[in-house]
C-alpha cells in the first residue's frame, strides 16, 4: 500500500469504527450484537462444556479401571454418564459448531454481520444460561439420570419422580432455541447476505455446508422438542402420552427421539465436513475437487438421513419390511458419505500437501473416521445389531465417529483459523505433542472398548464385575483415557497461550482464496470496510489486491453516510445487489429476554405454574420491544450504496428480512405440528387399547366457528395489506383478521370442551392440537395488534408494507394449521 | 428462491413418499385395516401401486427440471438439480423396494 492508499484505509476504518462498535467495558458484554464478539464467547462457553464433559468422561473411566476402584454408587453413576452423553452432544458438540460458524460466516460470505444480530446474541445467552442450569443441577446431585435419550417409562414420573428428568427434559428444550435461532440465522445470512457476484455456485463450500446444516436442524429438533413437550405433559398433568394402560405408547418417544436423534449425527458431522473441505485444499495448495458433486453430496446425505432413524430401533420388534426400507436408506447414505472421502482423497492427489499442524489433525480424521465407518456397517446389518445393541461395542463405535469423525476436525479447524480469531501466529509448539498423545490416547481407550463389548460388556454399567473377563481390557482403557485427557488438555492450553501471547502474524498465512482471509486480522467489528465484488469462488487467488481494495472502500457500503450499520443484501442465485439491510444498535434487549424465558422454562421444574405465565408474559413484552425497535417513519426512497448503484433499504421492501427469518421460523414450526400429527395417527395405528372409549363428536358450533374463522382471518389481512399499499384504509380488514383468529381459537376451545384431557391418550393429544391452533391463532392476533399500532404512529406507509407481509406469512400459517389440526380432531367423530 | 425449490424439491418429495409408504404399511398391519375389511393382498397393493405413483412422480420431475419451462438459467443451478433429481429417482426405486420383495406383517 502507498502511504496515500493508506491514509484512505485509515479513514474509513476510523469512520466505521464507532459505529459498529460494542459498548465499552462489561456493559458491552451484555449488550454486544456483534458476530465476532458473540462468535468468541461462544467458542470459549462451548469449550468450557466439552471440558466439564471431559472430567465426566474421566469419572467414568476411573470407576471402570477396575472392579477395585469403583467409587460412586448406581444413582451417582447413573447421572454422570447421562450428564456426559447430554453435555457432549447438546451443550457442547452442536453450540462448538455453531460458535465458529457465528464468528466465520459474515468474513467468508464478506458481509458485516449475520442476519439477525439481535437473535445471534439472544441465542448466546440462552445457551450459557442453560448451561450453567444443568452444570448446577449436576453438582447439586439432581442431575438427570435416565441416559441422555431419556426413554420412558424409565423417564415417566412413576419411574423417575424426581426433578432430575424434567430438568433434563425442559433444560435441554430451552437450550434448543439457541440451535433454532442460529439455524434461521445461518439460512437467512447464507441466502441473502453475501459478497456482490457470489453466486450459488461460488458460495465458499463450508457455508453451503452450514446451510444443509442449519435446514437440518430446523426439521430434526422439532420433533424432540414436541417428545420433551408432551413427556414434560405427562408428567407434570398425567396426560398419558406413552402409559400402555391409556392408550399411549412408549414407542412414540423412541421414534421422535430418533427422529431427531439420527439426523443429528449428520448435523454434527457435516460441519465437521465443511471445515475439512476449507482447510484441506489450501493445505494441499489446491482447490476442492467436484465442488458441485460434493454439494450435491452434502445435501443428499442431509435429506436421506431423515429416511433412517428407525434404524436405532431395530430391536424393539418392528416388522420385516419396516426394517428393510430401513436398511435400503443405510446403504444409500453410503454413496454420498463416498463421493465426500473420494473428493477429499482426489483433492490431496492434484495438490502437493504440506504437513502443518491443521493437515495432521486431519490425517487422524481420516484413519479414525474410516474405522468407524466399518464398525457402523456392522452395526447397521440388522443380525449383528440384535448382538452388538447396548454393548460397550456400540459406545466405542459411537466415539469413533464423534470424536473422529467431529472433534479432530473441529481442532484442524481451530488451528487453521488461528489467525482470523486471535490474530497471533503460533509460536509455541505443543500442539504436535498433544496431537500424538491424543492419537496413541483415543485408539489405545476405544480400540479396546470394541473388544470388551463383543465380550459382553454392556454400556451404562457402573461396576466391572471381578471375574468378568473384562478388568484387563477396562483397566488399559482408562490408562489410555487419561492420556487423551491430556492430549485434549494440551490442546485447549497450546491454542490459549498463543492466543494471549504469540506474536502478531501477517495477514492470510495460508495463502487461501477465501473471503475470511481478506480483512485485517482479528477482523474489526464491522469485518469488511466495503462489501467486495467477486467473480470466483477464491476471489483472494484471482486478484490478491482485493483486501486493499475492500478497506479503501472500493466495494459497496463504504462510507457510512447515514451514519448506522447498514450492509447488502443479495438475491440468492446470482448474488446481485437487491436493498440495503440496517443492522440494530447494540442493546441488552436479547440478554434480558434469555434471563425472562429461563424463567419460563424453569418455573414448571418447581411446579411454580404462575411464575410461567408472569415469565411467559414478560418475553411477550421484550419481544414486542424487540420488534418495535426496526424500522423507520419516514419513507427514504432509493439510497446510494456505492459504484454508482442506488438501492432501497430494508423497510421498502415486500420481504424483509425479517419475513424470511419467519418463514424459516415457520418450517420448524411446521414440521414441529407434523410430527404431531404423526403421533396422533401412530398412536392411532400402533398402540395399545385404541380406539378410545369416548370419540369426540365435532357439532355445529365447532366447524361453523372455524370455517368463519379461515375465511376472515385470511381475506382480512388480504384487504388490509392492499388497503396499506394503496394508501386507503387498512383498519376494517386487519380488525376482520382479528375476529377471524379470535373465531378459529374459539373453535379450538370447542375441543377441550368435549374431552377430558387426562382420560386417555386420545384426549391428551387432541388437547395438544388444540392448543397449538390457540397458541398460533392468539400469536397472530398479537401480530395484527402490533401491525395496528405501528400504522397508528406512522411505521407503516403505501412503500413501507413488510410488516404487514410478514403478519400475513403468521396468519396464514395459523389459518392452514387450524384447518389442519381441527379437521384431524373431528375427523374420527364424523366417520361412520 | 425457484433455484432453491429447483434443488430441494425431488429430494424432498422422495423422504414425503418414503413417510407415507412407511406410514401406510403401518396402517396395513394394523386393527384398522382389517376392521375397514381389507386384505392383506389389497395392501399390498396399495404399497406396490404408492412405490409405482412416486417413482413416476420423481421421473416427472426430473423431465420437468430438465424442459425449457422449469430448467434453472444458471447451468451450474441447472445441473445441481439434475444430480440431486437423479438421486432422488435412485432413493425412490431402492428404498421402497421392499414392498414389492418383504414378507408383509412378519
Ligand atoms: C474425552 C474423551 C471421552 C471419553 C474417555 C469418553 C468415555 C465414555 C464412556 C466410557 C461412555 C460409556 C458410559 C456408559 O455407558 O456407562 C461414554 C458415553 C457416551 N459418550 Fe463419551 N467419552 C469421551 C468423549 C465424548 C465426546 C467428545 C462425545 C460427543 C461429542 C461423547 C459422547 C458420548 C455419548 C453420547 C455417550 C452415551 C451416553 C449414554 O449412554 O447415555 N463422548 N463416553
Ligand atoms: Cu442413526
Amino acid at each position: 500500500m502507498t502511504e496515500k492508499k493508506r491514509m484512505t484505509a485509515l479513514r474509513l476504518h476510523k469512520a466505521l469504527y464507532p459505529i459498529w462498535r460494542n459498548d465499552p467495558g462489561w456493559k458491552g458484554v451484555l449488550t454486544t450484537v456483534n458476530n465476532n464478539t458473540i462468535g468468541n464467547m461462544f467458542i470459549l462457553g462451548a469449550t468450557g462444556m466439552f471440558l466439564a464433559g471431559g472430567i465426566l468422561a474421566m469419572l467414568i473411566r476411573a470407576q471402570l479401571a477396575s472392579p477395585r476402584s469403583a467409587f460412586m454408587g448406581p444413582e451417582i453413576y447413573n447421572q454422570i454418564f447421562t450428564m456426559h452423553g447430554t453435555i457432549m452432544m447438546f451443550l457442547f458438540a452442536i453450540p462448538f459448531f455453531e460458535a465458529l460458524t457465528v464468528f466465520l460466516l459474515p468474513g467468508m460470505l464478506g458481509t458485516r454481520d449475520l442476519a439477525f444480530p439481535r437473535l445471534s446474541s439472544y441465542g448466546f445467552w440462552c445457551y450459557m444460561i442453560g448451561s450453567t442450569i444443568m452444570i448446577v443441577a449436576l453438582v447439586a446431585g439432581v442431575a438427570p439420570d435416565g441416559g441422555w435419550f431419556m426413554y420412558p417409562p424409565l423417564s415417566s414420573s412413576a419411574y423417575s419422580s424426581g426433578i432430575n428428568t424434567d430438568i433434563w427434559l425442559l433444560g435441554i428444550s430451552f437450550i434448543e432455541i439457541s440451535a433454532i435461532g442460529a439455524a434461521v440465522e445461518v439460512v437467512v445470512t447464507v441466502l441473502r447476505y453475501r459478497a456482490v457476484g457470489m453466486s450459488l455456485d461460488k458460495l465458499p463450500i463450508f457455508a453451503w455446508y452450514m446451510l444443509v446444516v442449519a435446514v437440518m436442524i430446523l426439521t430434526a429438533f422439532p420433533p424432540m422438542i414436541l417428545g420433551s413437550l408432551i413427556l414434560e405433559l405427562e408428567r407434570a398433568f398425567d396426560m398419558p402420552f406413552f402409559q400402555a394402560e391409556h392408550g399411549g405408547d412408549s414407542l412414540l418417544w423412541q421414534h421422535l427421539f430418533w427422529l431427531f436423534g439420527h439426523p443429528e449425527v449428520y448435523i454434527i458431522f457435516l460441519p465437521a465436513a465443511g471445515v475439512i473441505s476449507m482447510v484441506l485444499p489450501v493445505m494441499a495448495r489446491t482447490t476442492l475437487l467436484g465442488y458441485g458433486w460434493v454439494v450435491a453430496a452434502a445435501i443428499s446425505l442431509a435429506v436421506l438421513s431423515f429416511g433412517l432413524w428407525v434404524h436405532h430401533m431395530f430391536t424393539t420388534g418392528i416388522p420385516h419390511m419396516g426394517l428393510a426400507f430401513f436398511s435400503a436408506v443405510s446403504t444409500l447414505v453410503a454413496v454420498p458419505t463416498g463421493v465426500q472421502i473420494f473428493a477429499w482423497i482426489g483433492t490431496l492427489w492434484k495438490g502437493r500437501p504440506e504437513m502443518h499442524l491443521p493437515m495432521l489433525w486431519i490425517l487422524g480424521f481420516f484413519v479414525t473416521f474410516v474405522m468407524g465407518g466399518l464398525t457402523g456397517v456392522m452395526v447397521a446389518m440388522v443380525p449383528f445389531d440384535w448382538q452388538a445393541h447396548d454393548s460397550y461395542f456400540v459406545v466405542a463405535h459411537l466415539h469413533y465417529v464423534l470424536i473422529g469423525g467431529y472433534v479432530f476436525p473441529m481442532i484442524a479447524g481451530i488451528y487453521y483459523w488461528m489467525p482470523v480469531l486471535t490474530g497471533r501466529k503460533r509460536f509455541f509448539r505443543m500442539g504436535e505433542t498433544a496431537f500424538w498423545l491424543v492419537m496413541v490416547g483415543f485408539h489405545g481407550t476405544f480400540l479396546l472398548l470394541h473388544w470388551a463389548g463383543l465380550l459382553g460388556m454392556r454400556r451404562r454399567i457402573d461396576t466391572v464385575e471381578a471375574g468378568s473377563g473384562w478388568e484387563s481390557i477396562n483397566l488399559l482403557a482408562s490408562i489410555s483415557g487419561f492420556v487423551l485427557a491430556i492430549g485434549f488438555g494440551l490442546v485447549i492450553l497450546d491454542v490459549a497461550v498463543n492466543a494471549f501471547v504469540a506474536v502478531r502474524g501477517p495477514r492470510n498465512p495460508w495463502k487461501a482464496g477465501t473471503l475470511e482471509w481478506a480483512t485485517p486480522i482479528p477482523g474489526p467489528s464491522y469485518n469488511v470496510a466495503s462489501i467486495p465484488v467477486i467473480s470466483s469462488r477464491y476471489p483472494l487467488h484471482d486478484n490478491p489486491d482485493l483486501p486493499v481494495q475492500i478497506a479503501r472502500g472500493e466495494g459497496f457500503l463504504a462510507w457510512p453516510d447515514r451514519n448506522r450499520r447498514e450492509t447488502l443484501a443479495v438475491s440468492i442465485s446470482r448474488g446481485e445487489p437487491e436493498f440495503i439491510s440496517v443492522f440494530p444498535k447494540n442493546t441488552i434487549v436479547p440478554f434480558v429476554m434469555a434471563v425472562v424465558t429461563s424463567v419460563m422454562f424453569m418455573a414448571p421444574v418447581f411446579k411454580w405454574y404462575w411464575l410461567m405465565f408472569i415469565a411467559a408474559a414478560g418475553v411477550t413484552v421484550l419481544a414486542l420491544v424487540w420488534a418495535w425497535a426496526n424500522g423507520s417513519r419516514r419513507d427514504e426512497g432509493l439510497l446510494d450504496a456505492g459504484r454508482g448503484v442506488s438501492l432501497p433499504p430494508h423497510t421498502e421492501v415486500a420481504y424483509k428480512p425479517g419475513w424470511w427469518g419467519s418463514l424459516f421460523l415457520l418450517l420448524a414450526d411446521s414440521v414441529l405440528f407434523g410430527s404431531l400429527l404423526f403421533g396422533y395417527a401412530f398412536l392411532w395405528t400402533v398402540a395399545p387399547n385404541w380406539p378410545p372409549p369416548r370419540i369426540l363428536q365435532p357439532g355445529i358450533l365447532g366447524p361453523v366457528l372455524a370455517l368463519a374463522g379461515v375465511a376472515l382471518a385470511s381475506s382480512g389481512i388480504r384487504l388490509g395489506d392492499r388497503a396499506i399499499r394503496e394508501d386507503g384504509a387498512p383498519w376494517r380488514g386487519l380488525l376482520a383478521s382479528l375476529a377471524g383468529l379470535a373465531a378459529l381459537g374459539a373453535a379450538a376451545a370447542t375441543v377441550f370442551a368435549g374431552t377430558t384431557y387426562n382420560a386417555h391418550a386420545y384426549d391428551a393429544t387432541l388437547w395438544v392440537i388444540a392448543g397449538y391452533v390457540i397458541f398460533h391463532a392468539g400469536l397472530a392476533g398479537l401480530m395484527v395488534l402490533f401491525l395496528l399500532c405501528r400504522i397508528g404512529t406512522g411505521y407503516v406507509s403505501a412503500r413501507r408494507f413488510g410488516d404487514a407481509r410478514v403478519v400475513r406469512l403468521w396468519i396464514d400459517y395459523a389459518v392452514l394449521t387450524a384447518a389442519l389440526g381441527l379437521g384431524a380432531a373431528w375427523l374420527p367423530g364424523v366417520l361412520p | 428462491m425457484t433455484d432453491i425449490l429447483r434443488i430441494s424439491v425431488p429430494i424432498t418429495v422422495w423422504i414425503a413418499a418414503f413417510s407415507a409408504v412407511y406410514g401406510l404399511e403401518g396402517v396395513i398391519c394394523s386393527d384398522l385395516w382389517r376392521g375397514a375389511g381389507l386384505s392383506l393382498g389389497q395392501g399390498r397393493g396399495a404399497l406396490v401401486a404408492t412405490w409405482v405413483a412416486a417413482i413416476a412422480l420423481q421421473v416427472a420431475l426430473l423431465v420437468a427440471l430438465r424442459s425449457r419451462r422449469f430448467a434453472s438459467p444458471h447451468p451450474w443451478v441447472q445441473r445441481l438439480a439434475t444430480i440431486l433429481g437423479c438421486v432422488a429417482l435412485v432413493a425412490t426405486v431402492w428404498s421402497l423396494m421392499p414392498v414389492a420383495t418383504t414378507s408383509l406383517c412378519l
